[in-house]
């Protein structure tokens, strides 16, 4: 165990690494990522590179394959998705952009080139801001300028053999649809190359153009680095966020010490690139072996035209942005943490969530302005966001219920009053509590007979009789707690707790009580009523 | 005589008109089965019900293989169906076979192909080259074991193996007829044309497949084609240009004599001459021998015997060089058009090389759309009204020579043969419609008439005063 921390350490000593002011770090970004359409870039198979892993080569079609006589036939959908990022970033974009050709062989490269934006991107010029208080960046305020986003094909997948001297090819990514972005070489700091990743990931999911997820390779980060303006260094092969933060710090690490050794004009002087193997870079290639790409205008794709008109409509249709969502949500009458904000406002990650901030956004300020307007001065701020964020949103996972279908008998009206009642004190807390999973445990054992009414839990806490007792007997209190020492038959834990050793352990005791009076009773009284008939002292 | 009887007949030829000439890659061994189960004949349902067709191998089908003259394509199956085979069955028409062609269309006198050269019907038994690179469609035209065959012009492959072989040869304006199915090997220029003798069949067919597609991304759209149809006039009297840029003079006398022959009668007809200069004609070899061959180094790609076609038995790395040994299975025609292309494709030249070549291509648009009165409904930025309804101009600078002699000249300078193509490529290069008319009393020469973009009736009702 303590090796295990020891060790633990030095691996965190390695992880911050500082920078120095007499090296400066600069560090550009390049990112790749899968939109997510229907279909794929120039062709009508269905765009889904993961769900048919089992299925190689499974969605591709005859443009897929490159089978001689196939035409390119353009996906408007991933120009609609280019323009909302471009948007979004603020980008310029371009009136008229083109499809160009970039050549060099490969086994899992159908068509012996790939077909991107070289000579016309779609769009130039935009840029992402970071702030202290919401992206955790040390500086103030950062505008990380964009220099351009294109629109290119996806390659297919080479699976390895090596015993076997094989590779397999698979084409089910082959033409999937991607977005370049690359930004200019203007991070000084790796916690704003982390903070834009994320909010780069949360703009995607809330544009719904793309899952962002590292993991499944749907986004795909290469980093330029460089120290005091040294040839840079392109990093490749990060799969996720700390591979790419690690990378970067042990590049930087390398070039200090290059150049504090005085070998940078030999070492550092030609631009390489260099992969990440999870511990250290190396060196994949350098200048002198790069590929003559051989780029030229595709013949026969038209161009992209995109009218001011188009621009217009797609910035007045694109949701709110993660940004304005986070300010509203930290500020009056909310006044959420961070955290609970960041919850309601972007997905963590790009699937497999049984709720979307799309539903659960709305749900919440519906409920919270709902039962603000109910409550009036006996407002507690705080219990929307409780009773949503880890009432409603734990018992979903736990019964791994879709919120979907939550939503569809329990609306932002009905849960706002069962907020009143709490306020009211008309049923506890820890009663609520057991309504709340009776209710959604029953919605799920329903599963497709979902009832289409909502909730009444005025009649559903007469019914179950739930209401707190206002008015508890002292003498029956008494009784019953007294019963459940006995009941208990701990000699040693009613000393500890009557000695004060244990303290919290009288909370064991106040649970026994909540389950017997179905917690109709508050567990203050409870509290209280221990503490008096074992005088506790403390 | 019966359409079916008369298409017996021609089946009867084919086999020795493969021995003699090397006409075809493939034959439909059901063609006459097909005919008898189309044997309504007194009432035909369809436009070309029982009409014979043959198409270059460049074209997919699903029922023959698709070789594109090429050892890396050999035994190639094509899933698929291009779009002008299902026009073509579905009209009636029955397939006789796949014709042979140079390899990826690469080439002027259909010598270059994997499955040998073919010979011209014209002149049995003496082995003169029948013009290529549509060789096998023109000569399965020419000795009459087909009514009619599709080609692709790239820069002049139906017109000249059209001239030569005395057929009509239309090649019609870019983007009509869909090049869906059809082999890419610059599609910037590719188009799909028709040869045949009989004027009424070539009509019909051009009708038959004359259609938006919407799997071609270069296809002409039907607001296009309904503007060109308001705009089509009904002069009986034509205004021609004769481009002195298209005139040399070290043309054969007969070839010249038979040329002012024709324009005779078309004066004698009423029809106005004019003689006018397109300058930057004279740049159309260099721009078709740049840009061309940089479009096929990238379309041919491809061919890297993973996913089909031919695959080197050895590794698929020679020195670390992906494909280098199946890649060799190119002919050197092609071979050598790709290292021409990957040069000018190259990043140093790019600039001088591509981008010089497209601008002049575009002037070359600009000097057209002055002469002609039809206006370039693509660009619509220059209208000429009192222009000129169709342009006139020998196909071909030369007639055909002998294999032998051929091969000779081809052999003592690469750019011997390129030269048989100065007369047509302008129009491929600005996507014109254009035809290759018999010239009347000079075997194996033609007529070339040209027309504005978009403006193929013209072209077409004009051929009938030539013929």
């Amino acid at each position: 165990m303590l090796r295990y921390r020891s060790a633990l350490k030095v691996w965190g000593s390695r992880k911050y690494s500082v920078l120095l002011p007499e090296f400066k770090l600069k560090c550009g970004l390049e990112i790749h990522t899968q939109l997510c359409t229907k279909n794929k870039l120039f062709s009508l198979s269905t765009n889904d590179a993961f769900a048919a892993a089992d299925k190689p080569n499974y969605h591709a079609s005859y443009f897929d394959v490159s089978l001689p006589g196939s035409q390119p036939k353009l996906n408007y959908e991933a120009i609609l998705f280019a323009t909302k990022l471009a948007v979004a970033l603020n980008c310029q974009v371009s009136p008229v952009s083109q499809f160009d050709r970039k050549h060099y062989f490969y086994g899992d490269q159908p068509l012996g080139y790939q077909i991107t934006q070289h000579f016309a991107p779609f769009a130039k010029n935009g840029y992402l801001e970071l702030s202290k208080d919401l992206d955790g960046i040390d500086q103030e305020h950062r505008k990380i300028e964009i220099m351009q986003l294109q629109i290119e094909q996806d390659t297919g997948k080479s699976i390895y053999r090596d015993n076997e001297k094989l590779s397999l090819i698979d084409l089910n990514r082959s033409n999937v649809p991607l977005i370049e972005m690359v930004t200019h070489p203007q991070f000084t700091d790796w916690k704003e190359v982390r903070a834009f990743i994320k909010k780069y990931q949360a703009l995607l999911r809330s544009l719904g153009i793309s899952t962002g997820d590292l993991e499944t390779g749907a986004m795909r980060v290469d980093v330029n680095v460089s120290v005091n303006d040294n040839a840079r260094v392109e990093l490749k092969n990060l799969p996720n966020t700390s591979s790419i933060l690690k990378a970067i710090q042990f590049e930087y690490d390398r070039h200090v010490h290059i150049i504090k050794e005085g070998n940078q004009h030999k070492l550092l002087a030609q631009t390489e690139t260099r992969s990440w193997n999870g511990y250290s870079t190396a060196r994949l290639r350098g200048k002198e072996t790069s590929i003559d790409y051989r780029y030229m205008p595709d013949p026969e794709i038209p161009v992209v035209k995109v009218s001011q008109e188009l621009i217009s409509t797609v910035a007045q249709s694109i949701p709110a942005l993660p940004d304005a969502i986070l300010r509203k949500l930290i500020s009056q009458p909310f006044n959420l943490s961070l955290k609970d904000a960041k919850i309601l406002a972007f997905a963590s990650n790009g699937h497999g969530e049984l709720y979307s901030q799309a539903e659960l956004l709305p749900f919440y300020i519906k409920t919270f302005e709902n039962y603000q307007e109910k409550a009036g001065k006996r407002v507690e701020t705080k219990l929307p966001t409780s009773w949503i964020i880890h009432e409603l949103l734990g018992n979903i996972n736990k019964l791994s219920l879709p919120f979907s279908d939550v939503i569809k008998v329990l609306t932002p009206t009905s849960f706002s009053e069962f907020l009143i009642l709490m306020t009211e004190g008309k049923i506890s807390r820890p009663s609520a509590k057991l309504l709340l999973f009776h209710i959604l445990k029953d919605l799920q054992q329903r599963q497709d007979k979902v009832p289409h009414q909502s909730i009444d839990f005025q009649s559903l806490i007469k019914e179950y009789g739930l209401n707190e007792l206002k008015n508890v007997d002292q003498e029956e209190l008494d009784e019953l707690c007294s019963s459940i020492i006995k009941e208990v038959d701990n000699p040693a834990l009613i000393e500890a707790i009557k000695t004060g050793q244990k303290r919290n352990s009288i909370k064991f005791l106040v649970g026994q009580g909540m389950r017997l009076s179905q917690g109709r009773i508050k567990p203050q009284l409870f509290e209280k009523t221990f503490k008096k008939l074992l005088r506790v002292d403390w | 005589m019966s359409v079916i009887s008369n298409a017996l007949k021609k089946l009867d030829r084919v086999a020795l008109a493969q021995d003699k000439f090397n006409i075809f890659t493939s034959l439909n061994r059901d063609a006459r089965r097909q005919l008898s189960e189309n044997n309504d004949d007194d009432y035909p349902s369809k436009p070309l019900q029982n009409v014979l067709y043959a198409l270059k191998d460049n074209i997919t089908t699903t029922k023959l293989p698709t070789t594109c003259g090429s050892k890396i394509l050999e035994g190639y199956v094509s899933p698929f169906n291009s779009t002008v085979a299902e026009l073509l069955e579905s009209s009636g028409a029955v397939s006789v076979g796949k014709t042979n062609l140079d390899e990826f269309g690469m080439g002027t006198a259909g010598l270059h192909s994997y499955f040998g050269p073919t010979f011209n019907p014209l002149y049995e038994g003496q082995k003169v080259v029948v013009g290529g690179s549509s060789s096998g469609s023109a000569a399965a035209v020419a000795a009459e074991v087909v009514d009619f065959a599709l080609g692709t012009d790239t820069g002049g492959s139906i017109r000249l193996p059209a001239a030569w072989t005395s057929t009509l040869g239309f090649k019609p304006s870019y983007g009509r007829i869909s090049r869906f199915g059809v082999v890419a090997y610059a599609q910037s220029l590719d188009t799909v044309g028709i040869i045949s003798k009989d004027i009424k069949i070539l009509k019909s067919v051009f009708q038959t497949l004359d259609h938006y597609d919407s799997k071609d991304p270069t296809s002409l759209s039907n607001e296009f084609r309904r503007k060109a149809k308001s705009l089509t006039r009904k002069n009986s009297k034509l205004k021609i240009g004769l481009p002195i840029e298209l005139n040399q003079k070290d043309m054969p006398e007969v070839v010249k004599t038979a040329f002012y022959q024709a324009v005779d009668k078309l004066m004698k007809q009423g029809h106005e001459f004019y003689k006018v200069s397109i300058p930057s004609v004279i740049n159309a070899l260099p721009i078709y021998y740049t840009l061309a061959p940089i479009e096929a180094v990238s379309n041919l790609s491809r061919y890297d015997g993973i996913r089909y076609g031919f695959r080197a038995p050895t590794a698929d790395f020679q020195d670390s060089i992906p494909f280098a040994v199946t890649r060799a299975a190119f002919g050197p025609e092609v071979q050598k058009r790709l290292v021409l292309g990957n040069y000018n494709l190259s990043s140093e030249r790019y600039k001088n090389s591509y981008i010089t070549a497209q601008n002049c291509r575009a002037s070359m648009v600009k000097d057209f759309d002055k002469v002609f009165s039809f206006p370039n409904l693509l660009s619509h930025k220059i209208r000429n009204e009192g222009g000129l309804d169709l342009l006139l101009s020998p196909t071909a600078v030369n007639l055909p020579s002998s294999v032998a002699k051929y091969v000779k000249e081809e052999n003592t300078n690469l750019v011997n043969s390129y030269v048989n193509d100065v007369f047509t490529i302008p129009m491929s290069l600005c996507g014109l419609p254009s035809i290759s008319v018999p010239m009347r009393g000079c075997k194996s020469a033609g007529i070339q008439l040209t027309g504005q973009h978009g403006d193929d009736a013209t072209v077409l009702s004009a051929t009938q005063h030539l013929m």
